[in-house]
């Protein structure tokens, strides 16, 4: 891999993400939006039922740890369709661009935009409810890579699928992570959950990451293999969609990558 | 000298189809080879084929004696690839999309280059504009700019002057002619305009139905057409004249006082000594001689 083309392709979608006020808006507007509604509706409910303020903080909580796996999968899924709509993909491999070195710049801008956003996010949180995300110290560090590592092998999967499918499952670069957002238990603890979704939240790594900031947040301690146990899922899941991308590129090379003409 | 390109039994199926069956070809350096065919010919699949953007079913493609398949980065930064039917990223600037790519080659003095290519192509004052924004032919000169931002030694230009005006793709071929001059770029130009193909080819293939049935010099291909076009303007003995090419199984059309008719070069003479025998007078005469369009006329009507 060549450092200069993953720079080089984290720099188109840096560009692309300047000129285009829709990449804005999911970066910074959803995610206020989510804040401000979620966040006064569980004040509300906290408030009226006189429970601890915990609530709120476990809400607010979610929302912004949510943020950072919605970004990682948003980046690699819509970057990917954006090429589509810009019928760019055949510029981009006439060029010694490898396939690894495209996805490389993928991660490498999904982790930089769920940053920004997580960073943005967190802002808003402290200021609105006066929660603040970055108590709990350096386990954010873990569950930070965690989180992204989710996110980006669910926009794999869904990049796949585009590239599979094309432009009939566009919209699945936008709403099929929330698939496994009741799974993740973002919101509420997995005990909640019925015995069948709980038994499928088992192998959804997020789930490990919600149920440990709920219970730091409520001041216990985590076991760090509650931590291994979602990384070594995360591995497994970002193996198999790298694989089924791959195979997935290799399917559209035999059609062809460019406009069929001639 | 072995060639800078060379294709070896060539094939492309898509289940029952086969777009290319068994092309074989050599590119030397230096050479500027056209492309032709009708629409659905197998132009567009080769060269995609050729720049590694389609898989093909089976062949070889070799660039300076090595394999695609085997040495694929190396190749593809010494090659590139322009059409007027891809687009670049909508949404960038035309500078963005130039920067970009300039990295993706690893260009050295990156900067300088851009600014050389940017003058060359005459994108000055479009720098700051969105792709989105550019006419057809704006668009077709940024393309050619990426396609030679990295120096290329093969060039795939897929139409490059359609969308151009007249002037703007004259100064293009030109470009091609001085780039292949001076630093013996090696050029495939796929192009229906057959004046153009003559002026800048030095040879031409022709495909049909996914297969090469020819392969010569445009001057060559022409002479296979044996028949000229020969305009008459007649200033007396309009209805004898065209009743000597009814007489003689000549194709002819008549507009005014003018004449054409479809003559075997060979037969010119002994048409206009008819033409005298029946009491024809004319005042002007223009024989043209068959061309590449021509050519392409008889291939395209042999298809339908």
């Amino acid at each position: 891999m060549k450092i200069h083309r993953i720079f080089a392709m984290t720099l188109r979608y840096l560009f692309a993400f300047r000129h285009n006020l829709d990449r804005i808006t999911d970066a910074f507007y959803w995610p206020t939006v989510d804040l401000v509604l979620w966040g006064l509706t569980s004040v509300y409910l906290t408030s009226s039922l006189s429970r601890t303020s915990q609530g709120v903080a476990v809400v607010v909580s979610g929302i912004v740890l949510w943020v950072v796996v919605w970004r990682g999968q948003a980046e690699v899924a819509v970057n990917v369709l954006e090429e589509f709509w810009d019928w760019n993909l055949i510029n981009l491999f006439v060029s010694p661009l490898k396939f690894s070195e495209w996805i490389a710049s993928f991660l490498l801008i999904g982790a930089i935009k769920a940053a920004v956003s997580f960073s943005f996010a967190m802002g808003v949180a402290y200021m609105l409810y006066d929660v603040r995300v970055f108590d709990v110290g350096a386990y954010l560090i873990p569950m930070g890579i965690l989180l992204i590592m989710t996110g980006w092998w669910f926009g794999f999967l869904v990049a796949g699928l585009i590239l599979r499918y094309g432009k009939k499952v566009q919209s699945f670069a936008w709403t099929l992570i929330f698939a496994i957002a009741p799974f993740s238990a973002v919101f509420y603890p997995l005990s909640v959950l019925p015995w069948w979704a709980q038994k499928i939240s088992i192998f959804v790594p997020t789930s490990y990451i919600f149920e440990g900031m709920r219970t730091l947040i409520s001041g216990g301690t985590l076991n760090f293999s509650t931590f291994a146990l979602s990384f070594f899922l995360n591995i497994v899941y970002l193996c198999l969609a790298l694989i089924f991308l791959y195979k997935s590129f290799e399917k559209i090379m035999d059609k062809g990558l460019g406009k069929g003409r001639g | 000298m072995e060639p800078v390109l060379q294709i070896e039994n060539l094939e492309k199926s898509y289940k029952n189809v086969h777009a290319v069956r068994g092309i074989s070809f050599s590119l030397r350096e230096g050479e500027i080879l056209g492309m032709l065919g009708p629409n659905g010919a197998g132009k567009t699949t080769t060269i995609q084929m050729c720049i590694g953007v389609l898989t093909p079913t089976s062949g070889e493609i070799r660039y300076f004696g090595k394999s695609l398949f085997d040495h694929r980065e190396e190749i593809l930064e010494k090659i590139n690839f322009s059409s007027t039917y891809t687009h670049l990223p909508w949404n960038l600037t035309v500078k963005e999309n130039l920067t970009y790519i300039s990295y993706l080659y690893a260009i050295k003095n990156r900067k300088e280059r851009i600014a050389k290519i940017v003058k060359i192509f005459r994108l000055e004052p479009l720098l700051k504009q969105k792709v989105d924004e550019l006419s057809a032919g704006q668009l077709t000169r940024v393309n050619l700019a990426k396609a030679f931002i990295n120096f290329p030694r093969v060039l795939l230009l897929d139409e490059p002057t359609a969308s151009l005006d007249p002037e703007a793709a004259k100064y293009i071929r030109e470009f091609l002619l001085h780039e292949r001059q001076n630093f013996q770029v090696s050029i495939i130009l796929t192009s229906h305009n057959m004046a153009e193909v003559e002026e800048v080819c030095d040879r031409v293939i022709f495909i049909d139905k996914g297969e090469i049935i020819a392969d010569d010099t445009p001057e060559n291909l022409a002479k296979t057409i044996e028949v000229s076009h020969v305009e008459l303007l007649i200033t007396d003995g309009l209805k004898r004249a065209v009743e000597y090419c009814r007489e003689e199984n000549i194709s002819h059309r008549v507009e005014g006082r003018y004449m054409w008719a479809d003559v075997k070069e060979l037969m010119i003479p002994n048409f206009l000594r008819g033409l005298m025998d029946k009491g024809v007078f004319y005042s002007e005469i223009s024989i043209d001689k068959p061309t590449l369009e021509d050519y392409f006329l008889q291939v395209a009507v042999k298809k339908q």
